[in-house]
């Protein structure tokens, strides 16, 4: 079972991904911010993880750059509410840049793509 | 003596005294120097005077060191003498029109005059120059004598004659009279008969002694009347520099934007400028020469006189900014900037104190505009912080309700936890969207005359339900007392202040944990010459990134999980509206800190 790293700070909005991810038949692992996110990346190796942009103490752009010093292989999506923000230098190192919705086709499907090793 | 003899002595000396006596009267006449010199010299040379062949007269400089040729008359050569004195007597001049003919400068050889004015002789040498006017004693050289009898003031020793004197003379027989003035030596003269050689007579001498003495106070005191005049043409002219000085201070201090007075230190008004007299709705008439007590003029709340004592005796310079003049019970409706500020003299003493004012309510209304700008870009920000802040709930609110209905579509299951989140989610919603409203709304504040020690008593009340539900201990470091025997009046809404200090105080209890205090502190300072009532709200938990703590105020900034962003924004706001200040400090040690001040009216006791 690929497992699934969400980085997400908003309560709501990270149990929503998780169940979302979940009912896709993957294993979710959570994190409210940065660092938490970067000390399960190191313990748990995921498959793929998700980052949410704005998020206290430690941001997504600062976790993007953290992983990606020491890893640069496992799929990251970088999301946003800013819809101002698309892909910029900052985010270029993510593999999918995507605006929060409540429609989470697309978000599914480019999990599954990253997966299945389709870019 | 035959009689003969005798009679034309005494003719003789009848002629010379009245010859003395109209000279003293011509020369009494006038009190140009040259003129008096002159007259003296024609004097001394007219045939039907002393009828000297020569005359030379130096003067002394003002120092008394050296003698200077001032003039000289006479001739260079015997030829020229005769020709000259031949038409003179053609003319038949009287002594009167001879001294008083200014044209007749004939006699006056240029040549002559010339050699003299090159001519300074230093009276210190020792020679007989200064020892002519050390005793005061005439002296007659006769270089051909071989024994001089010094009774009858006789001289022969060329040596100890000066050369400047004996290359001028060119004659070895010529008569030295020092013009000596009370003690102050004043010149010499010298005459000689060179051309018809007649021998200079002790009658001469003595004449001649007495007609030095008269020249000599005339000279002094005509150049004595000439510098006093000078000096006065002088102090009149100083004096018209200085009214023109004046006038010109006091054109610049009627034409500066600026109201200024002086007071010395009996608090007099010595000068003040028409705005200052505009402003004070007295003429300036009525104010310079007045006592400054005499008026009541108010800065705020502060008592002009006062100030002005603490300006003299503290020694230093006072500044109030943008404050309200009250001059004898009316209110001025500007906003003013009032300096006071030491007048020092050359020596540094202080002569009293300076008042300037200027009128800034221009600029205090360009400072709101350009806050009312700020707020608007402020708006600007903070509508775009508002559109993401509500996507997140929308996100989860819209991404709950495709799960719901996905489920039931599917597998016709439903969660009513996925329903609650859509609940909450739409709750937190509402939250957000009143804070906006509070925050962006721009109703007057009613502000009324209110007591902020009641205030801060219900935020405290409030609190301490939450601080002991979570084992948090408030503790008052002025103690409960200050609260409640002082009543802290300011200017202000109640209600508003009230959000302010509870968002405040529930932000320090939410990051307090158990068992830890909260400190909460209220003190009066005085700042820019205003009393301000000062509120320190302190928790334990330091604030991480330091160097931005000022976001700590900016929209939906937060790092706690409650709450929606907006109330330390609001607090902010609110305080600000009250002319306050708020701000934050934040360190390891002594954890986090909010300074809150807002200005004072006035403490009323309340016991």
């Amino acid at each position: 079972m690929k497992k699934v790293l969400v980085v997400e700070d908003e309560t709501s909005i990270r149990n929503l991904y998780k169940e979302e991810l979940i009912d896709e038949s993957y294993e979710v692992i959570t994190a409210g911010d940065g660092f938490e996110g970067y000390e399960l990346f190191k313990k748990e190796h995921p498959d793929l993880i998700t980052i949410d942009l704005k998020m206290p103490n430690m941001n997504g752009i600062e976790l993007l750059d953290k992983i990606r010093r020491e890893d640069k292989n496992t799929p990251i999506i970088i999301y946003s509410a800013y819809s101002e923000f698309t892909q910029n230098f900052s985010t270029w190192a993510a593999d999918e840049y995507l605006v929060k919705s409540s429609d989470l086709t697309e978000f599914k499907e480019k999990v599954k793509e990253l997966l299945l090793g389709k870019r | 003596m035959t009689e003969e003899q005798i009679i034309k002595k005494y003719e003789d000396l009848l002629r010379r005294y009245n010859i003395l006596n109209r000279i003293s009267e011509i020369v009494a006449s006038t009190n140009e120097l040259d003129k008096i010199l002159r007259i003296i010299l024609k004097g001394v040379t007219f045939g039907d005077g002393f009828g000297f062949n020569r005359a030379f007269l130096f003067l002394a400089d003002q120092k008394i060191d050296h003698l200077k040729g001032k003039l000289a008359i006479g001739t260079e050569t015997a030829e020229e003498a005769w020709k000259i004195w031949g038409e003179i007597q053609k003319k038949n001049y009287s002594l009167e029109e001879f001294l008083s003919q200014e044209k007749l400068i004939i006699e006056e050889n240029l040549s002559l005059n010339e050699r003299l004015k090159k001519i300074t002789i230093p009276i210190t040498s020792g020679k007989i120059i200064e020892q002519c006017l050390t005793n005061g004693n005439p002296v007659n050289i006769d270089l051909t004598l071989e024994n001089p009898s010094p009774d009858i003031n006789q001289f022969s020793d060329a040596s100890l004659i000066e050369n400047e004197i004996l290359d001028l003379i060119k004659h070895p027989k010529f008569c030295i009279i020092p013009l000596i003035s009370r003690t102050k030596k004043v010149g010499i003269l010298i005459v000689d008969n060179k051309y018809n050689g007649r021998e200079i007579t002790k009658e001469d001498i003595i004449f001649l002694m007495m007609l030095g003495q008269f020249a000599a106070s005339s000279i002094r005191n005509t150049i004595i009347y000439n510098e006093l005049k000078e000096n006065l043409n002088n102090l009149a002219k100083v004096n018209y520099q200085i009214k023109i000085l004046k006038e010109y201070n006091e054109n610049i201090i009627e034409s500066v934007p600026l109201s200024m007075f002086a007071v010395d230190n009996n608090f007099n008004i010595t000068a003040c400028n028409k705005n200052f007299s505009d402003i004070m709705h007295i003429s300036k008439y009525d104010l310079i020469g007045k006592n400054i007590k005499n008026f009541v003029i108010k800065i705020n709340d502060f008592n002009l006189v006062d100030e002005i004592s603490n300006v003299m005796a503290d020694k230093k310079v006072e500044g109030f900014y943008k404050v309200k003049l009250e001059m004898n019970n009316i209110i001025n409706e500007s906003i003013y900037d009032l300096f006071l500020v030491m007048l020092k003299d050359s020596k540094n003493n202080i002569n009293g104190v300076i008042g300037i004012i200027e009128d800034v309510t221009i600029t205090v209304k360009l400072e709101k505009s350009l806050q009312e700008a700020r707020r608007f870009a402020e708006l600007g920000k903070f509508s775009a912080t508002v559109a993401h802040e509500i996507r997140n709930p929308l996100v989860s609110i819209g991404g709950y309700a495709n799960r719901i209905k996905r489920r039931y579509e599917e597998r016709q299951e439903f969660d009513v936890n996925d329903a609650e989140v859509i609940t909450s989610e739409i709750k937190r919603l509402e939250e957000i969207l009143n804070d906006i409203l509070d925050y962006a709304s721009d109703k007057k504040v009613d502000f009324k005359v209110i007591n902020l020690s009641e205030v801060l008593k219900y935020c405290l009340e409030l609190a301490k339900i939450f601080a002991e539900q979570n084992n948090i201990n408030i503790s008052l470091l002025t103690g409960r007392e200050f609260l409640d025997n002082q009543n802290l009046i300011i200017n202000g809404s109640y209600d508003n202040l009230k959000q302010a200090f509870i968002n405040v105080l529930n932000n320090a209890l939410e990051a307090s944990s158990s068992k830890q205090n909260v400190y909460f502190d209220t003190s009066i300072i005085e700042e820019f010459k205003q009393k301000w009532v000062e509120i320190k709200i302190n928790n334990k938990s330091m604030i991480q990134n330091e160097k931005d703590l000022y976001k700590i105020f900016l929209p939906f900034y937060t790092t706690k999980i409650h709450g929606t962003g907006l109330g330390l924004t609001l607090t902010k706001k609110i305080i600000e509206e009250h002319s306050g200040n708020i701000d934050v400090e934040s360190n390891s040690e002594s954890g986090t800190t909010f300074i809150i001040k807002l200005p004072l009216i006035r403490i009323e006791d309340n016991i």
